[in-house]
């Protein structure tokens, strides 16, 4: 490796009309499935790329045809007008392509300094690894980006925020001429994110490309110059970002319109107290919350990262031990304070990480749907196995869950299906308060809306939903009062009325 | 990031995962095993040698049964080996001074279903991992059977039903066939038919989904712990029946037939999937293996080696099956 990166500019020279990269009729095909089908992408020096699609519309893929992940069955990539053969990720970092992606392949053990210089470290006398060199180079890097991580950190230590800056400079240290981000600001904070944008916007000034996959809008029209859309593994436009609206994009994306993302039906709340919650404090995070549910309302809680709503959310169903307070679901106090009599009493949790603690991934569709309300269909401890199916398939049609049988395996399953199974799953079980913990995490835009729509319907039949969501749209679309957390504390509890973007955010940093 | 998950095909229902490819293989290999050794040995396919295969294969499909529970809830229990041995002796000491069968077996099972307990509670109240948990009570047991007695326990009595439970016979099955069948058609119905086998599963499948869903996974994994011990405790009584003593030293690698035979029958180790029928045609795989290394005369040291190859290619071909199944 050479040292050239600590002076850009020079010998890396850009001609503005040679693409930095030029992916022609690119296809791809797994047994069963095109997923990339005569797909061209080209990219310029110096811009800012979005790549927008819904999952399964062939980001990932291109993506890692890309980094030499996969190989392209057909098509042709040329780097500054010369035809280049990336066969592994290797050929792909030493053509000046690297792929940042979503999670981040970092050596976790290792400093910050010998990540950025894995692929060559900087030797001296006998051979013997230069260390010294190794941690000024590396600052030299970070200097470049406008970013400081300690170069002597161990890299598992950093936030993930950090650990991508890592990234970014080990992409300089190999003279990257592309830089690809796979959805990085899927956990960062806001403030995160601004610096990540700030950082990504001096590589553009650097003269690299910059790919940026995204399916949120809004940091799409804040960072990049250009949308490329794909869907169903096709090209389907590429436009200045200027060109686009909220609504051509997501009719780009989805290739229909939807006209309105949070229908709603339900009529207004009712004046029943489902659930009480006082003086609730956790031993790590919340601290001192009190707040009501209402039969037939929808009750949003709003919080920047780390501001203790998934904790709030695993506390008052009774998963997570409490340290002090009181949880009262339908005029009962949840104690002992365990998931069974939660459930016992009618208050579930729809978990934000579905897959780690909702979905049985190997398990039917079926079986995931009844696990809940097993007993309901048994007599004798013996499953009567035909009412069980009648009742799924009940709300696979109600729900309109995409599944090719009650027997597929959920994991096969979509995001949005998934989410509905697990929906479905708590309706059968027959709830009176629902905690939606990022409801819609994960899920393409078109199944958002039934999503939503879902939501309305619960609270319309009756249940109160305590949603959490760092999504503002979402909150100020379904919510009938608005819940502000900061810091495990909550903060204001305002009407859907009262509440503006500006007084939520305002609560939301305390 | 989920291009291939999104959009590819259907795959295996569970109907299919029952008899699905993983025992067609199994089945396959068993008859091609079958057919190949009466070819080499005709006295294979005797009365006699049938009888004593499925005689072989008693001990191991009782204690597999158990196991098969345990391994779908992802846990695994290594000390069943040196249970096994206990639990013999403990009984035999037990009978000898009481004199009856009933008290002997009793004592048996109390022991071997306490050590279940005990393994189950180190692992679902203390969070130690089962794999670790386990080999910590086999080296305890290993030791402690020798604490309690440093030889063989002899049997002092003359009780038939004693001497019947490994050796005797109804019409022309042995005693440890009818109890293997007996077991084995408890636990197949239970994981087949009833709630408490589907959240055996789930608890394997995703412990935490278990628990939000109001379920005590921690109590659904002892029970499987609790079974397990119970299981060995049958098979330790005829174990010492057909030495006719307490061996302090029997069993040793019993634990890995047992689990080798589960995995050979395409129950997986994270927990979630697997199947009973499964488990029975790996005994019947190992057993045979076993019975027709000792029918052509090779060297009986291959008794180990075989299984071993087998355990190997036949988990190969699973993955091989489930990556055409994926693609």
């Amino acid at each position: 490796m050479s040292v050239d990166f600590l002076h850009p500019g020079e010998g890396a020279a850009i001609d503005r009309d040679v693409p930095a990269l030029e992916l022609r009729g690119i296809d791809k095909r797994f047994p069963g499935v095109v997923a990339l089908d005569n797909v061209d992408f080209t990219l310029e020096g110096g811009k800012i790329h979005a790549l927008m699609g819904e999952n399964g519309a062939g980001k990932s893929t291109l993506i890692k045809i890309m980094a030499g992940v996969y190989g392209k069955d057909a098509g042709t990539i040329r780097m500054r007008g010369r035809e280049v053969d990336i066969k592994s990720p290797r050929d792909s970092l030493k053509e000046g392509i690297k792929v940042v992606f979503q999670e981040i392949a970092l050596i976790s053990e290792f400093t910050v300094a010998e990540n950025i210089f894995l692929e060559g470290y900087p030797t001296g006398k006998g051979g013997s690894i230069d260390w010294k060199k190794i941690r000024a180079d590396s600052a030299a890097l970070f200097n470049r980006i406008g970013f400081n991580v300690d170069p002597a950190a161990r890299t598992g230590s950093l936030p993930v925020s950090q650990q991508q800056m890592v990234e970014i400079a080990r992409a300089l240290a190999h003279e990257a001429r592309v830089v690809v981000m796979d959805e990085p600001t899927s956990s960062l904070t806001p403030n995160e994110v601004s610096l990540l944008f700030t950082v990504i916007r001096r590589l553009a000034a650097l003269g690299i490309a910059v790919v940026y996959v995204s399916h949120k809008l809004d940091e799409v029209f804040e960072i990049a110059d250009t949308v490329t859309v794909l869907r169903d593994g096709r090209h389907i436009s590429t436009r200045p970002i200027g060109e686009h609206t909220n609504d051509t994009l997501i009719q780009d994306m989805i290739g229909r319109r939807i006209d309105n993302l949070f229908p709603r039906k339900r009529g207004a709340p009712g004046s029943k107290v489902a659930l009480f919650v006082e003086k609730l404090s956790t031993a790590k995070k919340l601290n001192d919350v009190s707040f009501e549910a209402r039969a037939g309302e929808v009750l949003g809680f709003f919080g920047l990262m780390g501001a203790g709503r998934t904790e709030l959310a695993k506390a008052i169903v009774g998963y997570d031990p409490i340290a002090s307070g009181t949880i009262t679901v339908d005029g009962s106090r949840l104690v002992p304070h365990d998931t069974r009599t939660g459930v016992g009493l009618g208050i579930g949790l729809l978990t934000e990480d579905r897959k780690s603690e909702g979905l049985m991934g190997e398990l039917p569709v079926y079986q995931n749907a009844s696990l809940a309300s097993l007993g309901a269909f048994a007599r004798m401890g013996f499953v009567d196995k035909a009412r069980e199916h009648r009742a799924v398939q009940d709300y696979v049609d109600r729900f309109r869950i995409k599944t090719p049988s009650l027997f597929q395996q959920v994991k096969n399953l979509s995001g949005g299906n998934q989410q509905k199974v697990l929906i479905a799953r708590w309706l059968m079980r027959g709830l009176k308060v629902i905690v939606v913990d990022e409801p819609t995490r994960g899920i393409d835009v078109g199944a958002k809306s039934e999503i939503f729509a879902l939501i309305d319907r619960l609270a319309g039949e009756g249940l109160a939903v305590v949603m959490m969501t760092s999504e503002m749209p979402e909150l100020l679309g379904l919510a009938d009062r608005i819940a502000v957390m900061c810091e495990g504390r909550l903060t204001a509890i305002m009407s859907r009325d009262e509440a503006t973007q500006e007084n939520i955010l305002n609560a939301a940093i305390g | 990031m989920s291009e291939l998950t999104h959009a590819s095909a259907p795959r295996r229902s569970i109907g299919g995962q029952l008899l699905g490819s993983s025992q067609l293989v199994l089945g396959l290999i068993l008859a091609a095993l079958c057919i190949a050794i009466s070819i080499a040995a005709p006295q294979f396919y005797s009365e006699a040698n049938i009888i004593a295969i499925l005689r072989q294969c008693a001990l191991v499909l009782i204690v597999a049964s158990g196991m098969t529970m345990l391994i779908i809830t992802a846990e695994v229990d290594l000390s069943v080996g040196a249970s096994l041995a206990f639990v013999g002796c403990i009984g035999m000491a037990v009978l000898n001074s009481t004199h009856s069968l009933a008290l002997g077996m009793l004592a048996a099972l109390a022991f071997s279903g306490g050590v279940g307990l005990f393994n189950g509670l180190v692992v679902t109240r203390l969070r130690v991992n089962s794999l670790i948990a386990t080999i910590g009570t086999m080296m305890m047991l290993q030791g402690g059977v020798y604490l309690f007695t440093r030889e063989a326990v002899q049997n002092h009595n003359r009780l038939v039903s004693f001497t019947d439970l490994g050796a005797g016979y109804v019409g022309a099955v042995p005693v440890p066939v009818i109890l293997a069948a007996l077991i084995f058609v408890i636990a197949y119905v239970t994981l087949r038919f009833t709630t408490l086998g589907r959240y055996l599963y789930a608890v394997g499948a995703n412990e935490k989904a278990v628990r939000l869903s109001g379920l005590r996974s921690e109590r659904l994994k002892l029970f499987a712990f609790v079974v397990t011990g119970l299981c060995v405790g049958v098979a330790g009584m005829i174990l010492s029946s057909l030495m006719n003593a307490g061996q302090p030293t029997a069993g040793r690698g019993f634990e890995l037939t047992v689990i080798a035979a589960v995995i050979l029958g395409g129950t997986s180790l994270l927990g979630g999937r697997g199947s009973l029928f499964g488990t029975l045609l790996g005994v019947l795989v190992l057993k045979v293996i076993d019975n027709g290394i000792i029918i052509l005369g090779w060297n009986q040291d291959l008794q180990m080696v075989v299984p071993g190859v087998v355990i190997i290619l036949a988990t190969y071909l699973d993955i091989i099956r489930n990556k055409a199944n994926v693609r």
